[in-house]
């Protein structure tokens, strides 16, 4: 094909499916609502986001007086950066963050505040004091009471013992930090809790984790513990450990984050112990927004409780989210 | 020096004897005393958890041997995990089995239309015997086109009631073993037309793949699913978990694709025209078209290759680890860049080979096991993978018997021996030295 044809040939292609394709793609923006409020996502590529952004907009339906306009970082600073100024540019009347990372989206929040625009920051903080709230979790909480119920589980207070596989998640991110932290407040008191793993991280995956449980399994006869920082590597490790045909010999396995089509699901299935709720601070955020708007003063700081997810519970929450 | 030059001719395989000696020698014991890095089980680890780098790294080989580079393999990979969770997951037209049955009827038909046209032509110059190798055959329409066309028809109507009649129920294995890597194929012909058709660089073309086919994926699986998971027996055929089991107790079946895939692409390039014109054009793209190779054709087909072996992966990717995610094969395609490299394939083409490639593969999957054996720190482990691609590819580089001539050269004649000013590719009549070299790369 001479390469003036391919050009001729791909721009009428491209031309042919943006005409097919644009026209159903295109709304305009309604204006139907009283208020504006502007969401910046960090990403959409994780399934906790996923239920973030299911849980925003779940609540915005409650709220007709209020538009939800949600933008998505790609996982990349700047791109969130320039959502935000758009989201400014816009005029919105409540800006909503969840920060891909603290240092880099400060500035455009202080940018939002000078431009007079509430800024609710979720989840992850941002390094100015100026914001109207913060809504999130508390990881370090979480991985206390990962900690303690790990403890009971070994055998209680003064008497736990075990050998147990902690799964990292991302070593650059400061939730597996905390997670770490919380847990081993508890498990490092008891002297008969033997760590088997010196730091290793399966960068939140399911399948990385699957494989450093393949090498611990190899590397070691008894394993009585796994603790996953998130839910997708507890499972994982349950994999690798069912593959090797040792899932009974592991008698329990802890994640966190508690998303009701992930940890809930393998909770109610019997493949991970318990699992301990992360909660998306994405309905409370809403929530939060429209009270500001209406003109109520809010709290500086939102801590969102954790809840642990056993075989008990776990039925009625996926009742409750229609899985069950 | 014989020595010296056996020792540089084989000191691919030595790296990875040398690694597994370090394996065997730190390894950790069982309690019974059993060396737990040598076990039987622990080494057919290694070989499952590099099938899928080791499947993209082949087809890598061939493109980065021709001076291209495939950046978009992860991506299409990650797609790939997309496509094949949910043929396997959801019944009915979705957008996944919209987007696969097309594929998989054209792919298949086009396919068999131009194999039977290659048997008919490779028949045609067996019964000339005058005609010879090199001579272009010219087949009758009847032979030429109609019976192609007519085979792969048949071929396509055949696939269409196929893959129509799982599209109802769910996919099962042969069903996604065919439709997946199809569709990925396609996304590699893509990156290939735009390279021989388009001439653009290959950097640029898979780059852009990479990202559209990331967009793609994600738009595939939908907005509420960034993971659409795979539970064999429930919501999957449990056929499907033959893909992760053990062939007859012996190799994982991740494994023995992947085995497949290097004696079969190995033995393409080193017996077949389209691998010596793959090394021809390698060397040097101009002299090549100047002697006839019709260098497109063969680019075209290298990233053809690499789409599908890329599409092969995902579905061993879903069986191992039970979902799809558009994000599955992130930093995929620099694992198997590092793995080819590490396995003397240079990255400006026409040097190297696959028995390189499984090597390098080889020492990247023994050298993670050994560090998770030895319970290294995450954030260690990064340092020392990087130490190891630079070590062995200086080793690569600069070979023994490279340096000793150089000394000796030096010593002998005052003289620095300069080692660009002999290029194998660009000089035909080149050192008795260069030869060997020459030699020891081809046979890598």
């Amino acid at each position: 094909m001479k390469r003036r044809d391919f050009i001729k040939l791909s721009t009428s292609v491209a031309g042919a499916v943006a005409t097919i394709y644009l026209p159903g793609g295109w709304r305009a923006a309604k204006a139907a609502g009283k208020w504006r409020v502007g969401f910046s996502q960090c990403t959409t590529l994780e399934p906790w986001r996923v239920q973030f952004n299911k849980d925003i907009q779940a609540e915005a339906k409650n709220h007709p007086d209020v538009d939800l306009v949600i933008t998505d970082g790609q996982d990349k600073t700047e791109k969130q950066v320039a959502d935000c100024e758009n989201l400014v540019v816009q005029q919105v009347n409540v800006l909503l963050i969840s920060p891909k990372e603290s240092a880099g989206l400060t500035g455009v929040v202080e940018k939002a505040i000078d431009a007079k625009i509430p800024v609710i920051v979720l989840d992850r903080n941002v390094d100015t004091k100026r914001i109207t709230q913060f809504i999130g979790g508390d990881n370090v909480a979480i991985g206390k009471a990962a900690g303690e119920h790990a403890v009971k589980l070994l055998g209680g207070p003064g008497k736990a013992a075990g050998n147990v596989v902690e799964i990292w998640g991302g070593m650059g991110t400061q939730p597996a930090h905390d997670r770490h932290d919380g847990f081993h407040a508890f498990t490092d008191k008891e002297g008969g809790i033997k760590n088997l793993l010196n730091n290793q991280s399966g960068d939140w995956k399911q399948d990385k984790a699957y494989n450093i449980m393949t090498t611990a399994l190899r590397n070691n006869e008894k394993i009585d513990l796994v603790y996953g920082h998130n839910d997708p590597m507890a499972y994982g490790a349950y994999l690798a450990a069912k593959d090797a045909g040792r899932d009974k010999d592991i008698k329990f396995i802890i994640g966190i984050d508690g998303l009701p089509d992930e940890g809930v699901t393998w909770v109610n299935n019997g493949q991970l112990t318990a699992t301990f709720l992360y909660a998306t601070p994405g309905a409370e955020g809403l929530r939060q927004a429209v009270k500001l708007l209406k003109g109520e003063k809010l709290e500086p700081v939102i801590t969102l409780p954790t809840m642990l997810i056993t075989k008990e519970n776990a039925p009625d929450i996926l009742k409750k989210n229609g899985l069950l | 020096m014989k020595a010296f030059r056996l020792l540089s001719r084989t000191k691919l395989y030595w790296g990875l004897v040398i690694i597994c000696l370090i394996g065997a020698l730190t390894s950790p014991m069982t309690s019974s005393g059993k060396n737990i890095f040598l076990s039987y089980g622990n080494l057919t680890d290694v070989l499952r958890q590099v099938s899928i780098t080791g499947l993209v790294a082949t087809g890598m080989t061939m493109v980065i041997l021709l001076g291209g580079i495939d950046l978009s393999v992860g991506s299409v990979m990650g797609f790939a995990t997309v496509i094949c969770a949910m043929l396997l997951t959801k019944p009915g037209w979705t957008a996944a089995s919209v987007m696969g049955v097309p594929a998989a009827v054209a792919v298949s038909g086009a396919a068999v239309a131009l194999l039977a046209r290659f048997i008919l032509r490779g028949l045609a110059r067996g019964r000339d015997v005058s005609a010879g190798r090199r001579a272009d055959i010219v087949l009758s329409p009847l032979r030429g086109v109609w019976m192609p066309a007519l085979l792969g028809l048949i071929a396509a109507v055949a696939v269409a009631w196929f893959t129509v009649s799982q599209v109802q129920v769910k996919f099962g294995v042969l069903g996604v073993l065919l439709v997946t890597p199809c569709l990925a194929l396609l996304l590699g012909a893509i990156n290939g037309l735009l390279v021989v058709s388009g001439r653009l660089q290959p950097f640029i073309v898979t780059l852009a793949m990479m990202v559209s086919a990331l967009g793609i994926a994600r738009l595939t699986a939908g907005q509420d699913n960034a993971v659409v998971p795979v539970y064999t027996g429930s919501n999957a055929t449990a056929a499907f978990e033959f893909l992760r089991s053990m062939l007859w107790g012996v190799l994982p079946v991740p494994s023995v694709f992947f085995l497949v895939a290097i004696v079969l692409f190995g033995a393409i390039l080193r017996f077949t025209t389209f691998g010596r014109y793959a090394y021809a054009i390698g060397g040097n793209v101009e002299a090549a078209k100047l002697s006839g190779i019709k260098v497109g054709q063969v680019q075209f087909t290298a990233y053809l290759l690499s789409g599908l072996l890329a599409g092969i992966a995902g579905v061993l990717f879903v069986a191992q680890y039970r979902q799809g995610k558009p994000d599955a094969g992130t930093g995929l395609e620099l694992d198997a860049i590092a793995a080819v490299v590490i396995g003397g394939t240079s990255l400006m083409g026409g040097r190297g080979g696959l028995a390189g490639t499984f090597v390098g593969v080889l020492i990247f999957g023994l050298l993670s096991d050994i560090l998770q054996l030895q319970n290294i720190d995450s954030n260690v482990q990064l340092l020392m993978k990087g130490l190891i691609i630079v070590g062995t590819v200086l080793v690569q580089e600069q070979t023994v018997g490279h340096l000793i001539a150089r000394w000796r050269f030096s010593r002998s004649h005052g003289l620095p021996a300069d080692p660009k000013s002999a290029d194998p590719d660009r000089l035909p009549s080149a050192t008795k030295a260069r030869f060997a070299r020459e030699d020891l790369d081809e046979a890598s």
